[in-house]
């Protein structure tokens, strides 16, 4: 079998949707977090100055543009169809052109200031415009409820959605890690980075006076963060190896053995909580964890949440069933 | 199995490779965003160049101009390589720039907003301290604080200007008895933990100072 043919075999695979319809709800929940966060500000930041903003916005974007530019009424009209989309999504309703909507809606905002914008920003548009290409409303979805009488289906989804969720997670982290290259990152160094950054007022939470007397313990995150993200590609290797466990090899017995996987996850958690009580630096850390559902085979998710592979079919007290229940798929 | 079903998994792999190959090429370790000459005389850069000149042996000078000019053979081959991909990007959201806290800035700078309410300046909002917190809502947003990160950069002192007009006329409505507004950034060097231990933290200094007329907005 070539390469290719090994490639196109990979892509066609199907299985449970619980992966991708978790990362839809939670991305969807992340994105009314924001649009709640954002109102408050939108006055100054992107409205234009004839309407109380601080910049000349000329060109704001096709859409805004069409709608008559950067005016209170097309702002939170857009904000509020965002957030209606951003609702159909997490209960799963429509999820492809919610989700259409939303990265629309959201590339058009968040491109009006482009200095009050992140790298938040280009993560969510990311993982929207996987969500359209994916079917994320097969299962555990208000979708799937209103189909077939019950939360949850057993109707295999397309897998390479997840894949490409995984495959955006190892290019985050290990690119951002490939671009720590201050001397106070890198290993051989003072290994002083996140201490210098916990004193950066632009981002801090909050003073920390204390910071100083745990400067060995920043130094250890220092060194932990930049082996995480530049070690993330091992990931890769670790799904490899997990799915021919049964050839030999030193390392793929070694990475199985650790399961790499879940000592990922839980490092990457513990790095986003970190980040989230020390620092501001917007809603970054949600939307990346919003994508760790797809990490794990829906399989997994199945025998985690101990869900049975049959899904509870809703009553139907009028008439016995006619037909016996269909086997699982 | 009929021809359609054979052709589409190889369209669909054909274009998810695309996808991976668009994502990948922008996501490549480049110095977007520090492109600007100017930027690179900052102490934090400055020290990075002699703590790494140290490191491979080469002086700092000569480091930096090697790498400026491996930056800009590198960016305008970038470009090329990205520019077919570009429509993806706009209108798919897919573009990729994760050089985030690639160094430590060792320089940073704190805003202070003051009033003249006819006496001495009145310090009303400083970056992080509970204490001060006129317009905080705004001004500690992330947004903000994204803009205000900016703004401390010398090349960005237009825009600065802008956000200080609005600050102006928001003091003039908030503040009806004061003369006038001040903006300044505080700029120090973060101490390191032996300056902090001997408490001998480097002092700082005010820079890009702008005062508002307050009358003439009412």
């Amino acid at each position: 079998m070539s390469l290719w043919s090994r490639w196109v075999s990979l892509l066609d695979r199907r299985e449970g949707g619980e992966p991708l319809a978790l990362v839809r709800a939670l991305t969807g929940a992340v994105i009314l977090i924001i649009l709640w966060r954002d109102w408050g500000i939108v006055e100054p930041l992107w409205l234009h100055v004839d309407h109380g903003g601080y910049r000349v916005l000329d060109s704001p974007g096709w859409l805004i543009a069409q709608l008559g530019g950067c005016t209170p009424e097309v702002i939170y009209g857009l904000m509020t169809t965002c957030a209606v989309s951003a609702a159909l999504l997490t209960v799963g309703v429509l999820p492809r052109l919610a989700a259409l909507a939303c990265l629309q809606l959201l590339l058009a905002l968040t491109r009006i200031n482009g200095h009050a914008s992140g790298s938040d920003d280009l993560l969510i548009t990311n993982a929207l415009w996987i969500l359209v290409l994916a079917d994320s409303a097969a299962t555990l979805s208000l979708w799937c409820r209103l189909k077939t009488g019950a939360w949850r289906s057993t109707r295999q989804v397309m897998a390479w959605p997840r894949y490409l969720f995984i495959g955006q997670l190892v290019l985050l982290y290990g690119t951002t890690g490939l671009q720590k290259v201050s001397a106070h990152w890198v290993p051989g160094g003072d290994l002083g980075a996140l201490y210098y950054i916990l004193q950066q007022p632009a981002w801090m939470r909050r003073e920390l006076p204390w910071l100083a007397d745990v400067y060995s313990l920043t130094q250890l995150a220092t060194l932990g963060t930049w082996l995480f993200e530049v070690g993330s590609p091992l990931l890769l290797l670790a799904y490899w190896y997990r799915a021919t466990r049964q050839r030999s090899g030193r390392l793929r017995s070694l990475l199985n053995r650790l399961n790499f996987r879940t000592a990922f996850a839980l490092t990457g958690v513990s790095l986003h909580a970190g980040i989230h009580v020390l620092m501001d630096i917007g809603p970054f850390s949600l939307i990346t964890l919003a994508m760790y559902p797809a990490l794990w085979h829906p399989d997994e998710w199945r025998a985690r949440l101990r869900l049975s592979s049959e899904p509870q079919q809703r009553p139907q007290p009028t008439s016995p069933p006619r037909t016996p229940a269909r086997p699982a798929e | 199995m009929p021809p359609s079903t054979a052709f589409w998994p190889h369209l669909r792999a054909l274009l998810v490779t695309a996808h991976i190959i668009a994502v990948f090429a922008a996501a490549f370790p480049s110095p977007t965003g520090g492109m600007n000459r100017s930027t690179w005389k900052d102490p934090t850069v400055q020290a990075e160049m002699v703590a790494w000149g140290a490191r491979l042996s080469i002086p700092p000078d000569e480091l930096e101009t090697r790498l400026w000019r491996l930056a800009k053979t590198f960016m305008a081959s970038r470009a090329v390589i990205l520019a077919p991909f570009q429509p993806y990007y706009r209108h798919a959201g897919t573009h990729q720039a994760w050089n985030m806290f690639v160094a430590p800035h060792r320089n940073p700078a704190r805003l202070h907003i003051e009033l003249d309410r006819g006496g001495d300046w009145e310090t009303i909002y400083i970056s992080r301290d509970p204490t001060l917190t006129w317009k905080a809502p705004l001004l500690d947003h992330s947004r903000a604080r994204a803009a205000l990160f900016r703004y401390s950069w010398r090349h960005y002192r237009g825009s600065f200007r802008k956000l200080g007009q609005w600050l102006a006329a928001e003091a003039a409505s908030d503040f009806p008895g004061a003369d006038r507004m001040r903006l300044r950034w505080y700029r120090y060097q973060t101490p390191t933990p032996q300056q902090v231990a001997d408490n001998t933290s480097p002092p700082g200094h005010f820079e890009s100072a702008r005062t508002y007329s307050l009358e003439a907005l009412r």
